[in-house]
C-alpha cells in the first residue's frame, strides 16, 4: 500500500543526512512509527530493502520502533496506553480522552561508516 | 558511527503542502480533502452539492482514483471544473500529485475546491495536500466499528458524514454505535447524517460548508 512511498522517503532523509556527515555506507535506520499510522513493519522494511537497493543504504537494517497509542483522560488526569481499540479511560471509565501519542513517524537516528 | 536524525518522515509532503496551501489562500480558496472508503459516496455528494451551490459559491475539484475520467465527468455535468489524477497504483493523493493539477484550474473562480481522494480508509489520512480541513464519509453498508479499526482518518477529521442512511433500515448499522466511536477517536468531530440519493440531511452539510468558508474568508486578508 503506502509503504512504498514512506519507505522512498526514509532513503532519501536518511541518504541526506549521511551525505551531510560524507558517509560511505548506511547500516542502520531507527524508525519511530505510531501504532495509529497503521504500517506494517515487514511490508515497510520490505518495500526499504527495494529502493535502497541501488544507494549506500544497500543492506541497511530498518528498525521500527512502533509506538502504542496513548492517551490522557481530560475527567481524571490520567495518562495511560490505549489497548484493543478501547478507547477509554482505564482509571475512570470516560470516553473524554484525548489521544497523546500513536500518530508520530520520524526517524530517530541512523547508523553511519 | 551514530548520527541524530530527527526528522519527519513525511516532511517533503508537507513542505509541498504548505506550498498549495499558501495558493489556495492568495486565490480565497476553501479547500477540503474528502476521503472514505471506496463507494461510500464522494463523487455523489460532489453531484448534488454542485446542483445546490450553483449560483451561490463556486466549486472546483481534483479528484484522484485508480481508473479512468469517470468521476470527473460526473461532476463536470454540473459545469463544475474537475481535473482527474489517475493514480495508478497509488492509494491515495498526496501533495505533490495535487500540485501537479493547480494549474490546470482557474483558482481565482473556485471558492471552494474539494479534493476527492482515492477510496481507502488507511493511506489518505496519512498525507496534507493543503486543505483547510479533512473531511470523511461513513457509509451505513461498511460497518459502526469502522472508526475503532482505522482510528487515524477519524482522528484527522473535522466532520464525519454518515451517507445512505436511506438503506439504515436494510443493515444492522447502529448510528449511535458509531458516533460513539468516532468521538471516543476524536471528541471534537461534527457528525451529520445524510442520504446523497434522497437528499436527507444535505441542508446541514451547505450549512457546515458555507460556514466554514465564510470562516476562512473572514480571517483572510481582503483582496
Ligand atoms: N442508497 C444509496 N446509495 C448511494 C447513496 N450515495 C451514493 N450511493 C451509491 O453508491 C455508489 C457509489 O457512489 P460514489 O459516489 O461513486 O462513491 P465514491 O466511490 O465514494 O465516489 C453509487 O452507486 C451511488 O449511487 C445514498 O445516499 N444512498
Ligand atoms: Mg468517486
Ligand atoms: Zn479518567
Amino acid at each position: 500500500m503506502h509503504e512504498m512511498g514512506i519507505a522512498q522517503n526514509i532513503l532519501d532523509i536518511a541518504l541526506n543526512a549521511a551525505n551531510q556527515e560524507g558517509a560511505t555506507k548506511i547500516s542502520r535506520i531507527n524508525l519511530v512509527a505510531g501504532e495509529l499510522r497503521g504500517l506494517v513493519p515487514m511490508q515497510l522494511t520490505f518495500c526499504f530493502s527495494i529502493v535502497a537497493k541501488d544507494s549506500i543504504a544497500s543492506g541497511a537494517y530498518l528498525h521500527v520502533e512502533e509506538v502504542p497509542v496513548s492517551g490522557h483522560c481530560n475527567d481524571c488526569s490520567a495518562d495511560f496506553t490505549v489497548e484493543e481499540y478501547n478507547y477509554l479511560c482505564p482509571k475512570c471509565g470516560s470516553t473524554r480522552i484525548q489521544i497523546t501519542g500513536g500518530t508520530e513517524l520520524r526517524i530517530k537516528d541512523i547508523e553511519i561508516e | 558511527m551514530k548520527i541524530n536524525v530527527m526528522q519527519d518522515v513525511l516532511q517533503a509532503n508537507d513542505r509541498i503542502a504548505e506550498e498549495n496551501k499558501r495558493l489556495f489562500s492568495e486565490n480565497r480558496n476553501l479547500v477540503l480533502n474528502l476521503m472514505s472508503s471506496p463507494g461510500a459516496g464522494k463523487t455523489s455528494l460532489l453531484e448534488k452539492t454542485a446542483e445546490i451551490l450553483a449560483g451561490k459559491l463556486r466549486l472546483g475539484v481534483v479528484v484522484g482514483d485508480i481508473e479512468t475520467t469517470r468521476d470527473a465527468d460526473r461532476i463536470s455535468k454540473f459545469n463544475v471544473p474537475a481535473i482527474q489524477l489517475t493514480t495508478g497504483t497509488a492509494c491515495h493523493l498526496d501533495a505533490n500529485m495535487v500540485a501537479s493539477a493547480l494549474p490546470h484550474l482557474q483558482l481565482d473562480k473556485i471558492d471552494v475546491l474539494v479534493v476527492e481522494n482515492v477510496g481507502n480508509l488507511v493511506c489518505p489520512a496519512e498525507f496534507v495536500v493543503g486543505e483547510d480541513y479533512k473531511i470523511m464519509i461513513l457509509s451505513v453498508t461498511e460497518g459502526d466499528e469502522k472508526p475503532l479499526k482505522y482510528p487515524l482518518m477519524f482522528k484527522e477529521s473535522a466532520l464525519m458524514l454518515i451517507n445512505k442512511i436511506d438503506l439504515l433500515e436494510y443493515t444492522n448499522f447502529n448510528l449511535e454505535e458509531a458516533k460513539a466511536n468516532a468521538r471516543k477517536i476524536n471528541p471534537s468531530i461534527e457528525i451529520i447524517e445524510i442520504s446523497c440519493t434522497k437528499g436527507t440531511g444535505l441542508d446541514a452539510w451547505i450549512n457546515w460548508l458555507t460556514a466554514h468558508h465564510k470562516k476562512k474568508m473572514d480571517v483572510l486578508p481582503h483582496a
